[in-house]
């Protein structure tokens, strides 16, 4: 009898251990962290076009020695990148988002509005009803893309990174309103 | 007597594997809460409290005093709307 009693509260521990486990990816997160520097080509035309007016004032070594840096840092990590997150196509990545754990419901939901709200900015400025210019539209979608990834990189870092992987491709699709009308339908 | 011992050891072993889940999908819905009204740029830090109003409404209590209603309206957008 002694021995049930003992093994109430062992069993009673162990039922609440089991409840432990999602908090395992604490050391991966840098690996997502680093591929958001992936989009370091997209800061990339706004690099060339400082150094160029730049030459005349003094201090263009300068410039000149930090753009190398990040050129040798952004190679090995562009290289790192295809290996662990292929780029995805627009419905697999819906289908991926769809089923991901990482997000909650409501959240999904929330996100899945703010989509709607982005394309239709982008309708409206094909319209040319938009105040809105193409600079505010590519801010809107970045904010949008450190949003989802915001919420899957610590639960869902294959997503996450087929999303840095696919961000360039999605704006593409976007930004061109020939692409951008075969959306629509 | 020992029957009954036995029995309610049993019944307090299945109650506490019945309890982890339970406590679990409140953490969920918190922490979708919590993502939510983020998401829509409001200040919270962290939904600690939820009372469920109905479906898909929620009453949500923040870690820094704010209160939210957030729910899922008519045309399908999740609205978040703070309360006094």
């Amino acid at each position: 009898m002694h021995v049930v009693y003992a093994a109430v509260p062992l069993l009673l521990l162990t039922a609440g251990c089991a409840h432990v486990k999602p908090d395992t990816p604490v050391a991966e997160p840098p690996v997502v962290a680093r591929q958001p520097g992936t989009p370091q080509p997209a800061a990339k035309p706004a690099a060339p076009a400082t150094p160029k007016p730049e030459p005349a004032a003094a201090p263009a070594p300068r410039v000149r020695t930090p753009a190398p840096q990040t050129a040798s840092k952004a190679a090995p990590l562009v290289a790192k990148t295809p290996a662990t997150a292929p780029a995805l196509d627009l419905n697999t990545l819906k289908e991926e988002l769809r089923a991901t754990k990482a997000i909650g419901f409501f959240t999904k939901i929330a996100l899945k509005n703010q989509v709607d709200d982005l394309r239709d900015q982008f309708r409206e400025y094909y319209q040319g009803k938009a105040k809105l210019t193409m600079t505010d539209l590519r801010r809107s979608y970045e904010l949008l893309i450190m949003k989802v990834l915001s919420l899957l990189q610590d639960e869902d870092q294959k997503l996450a990174s087929a999303i840095v992987s696919s961000r360039e491709a999605i704006w593409g699709l976007l930004a061109d309103p020939k692409k951008f009308a075969t959306l629509q339908g | 007597m020992n029957t009954l011992t036995v029995a309610l050891a049993q019944s307090l072993v299945v109650a506490a594997f019945f309890a982890v889940p339970s406590f679990a999908d409140d953490e969920e819905l918190k922490k979708d809460l919590t993502a939510v009204i983020a998401l829509h740029g409001l200040p919270c830090g962290q939904v600690v409290a939820v009372t469920v109003q109905a479906e898909n409404d929620y009453a949500a209590s923040c870690k820094d005093g704010n209160k939210y209603r957030v729910y899922l309206n008519a045309a399908g957008r999740v609205v978040v709307e703070k309360q006094q």
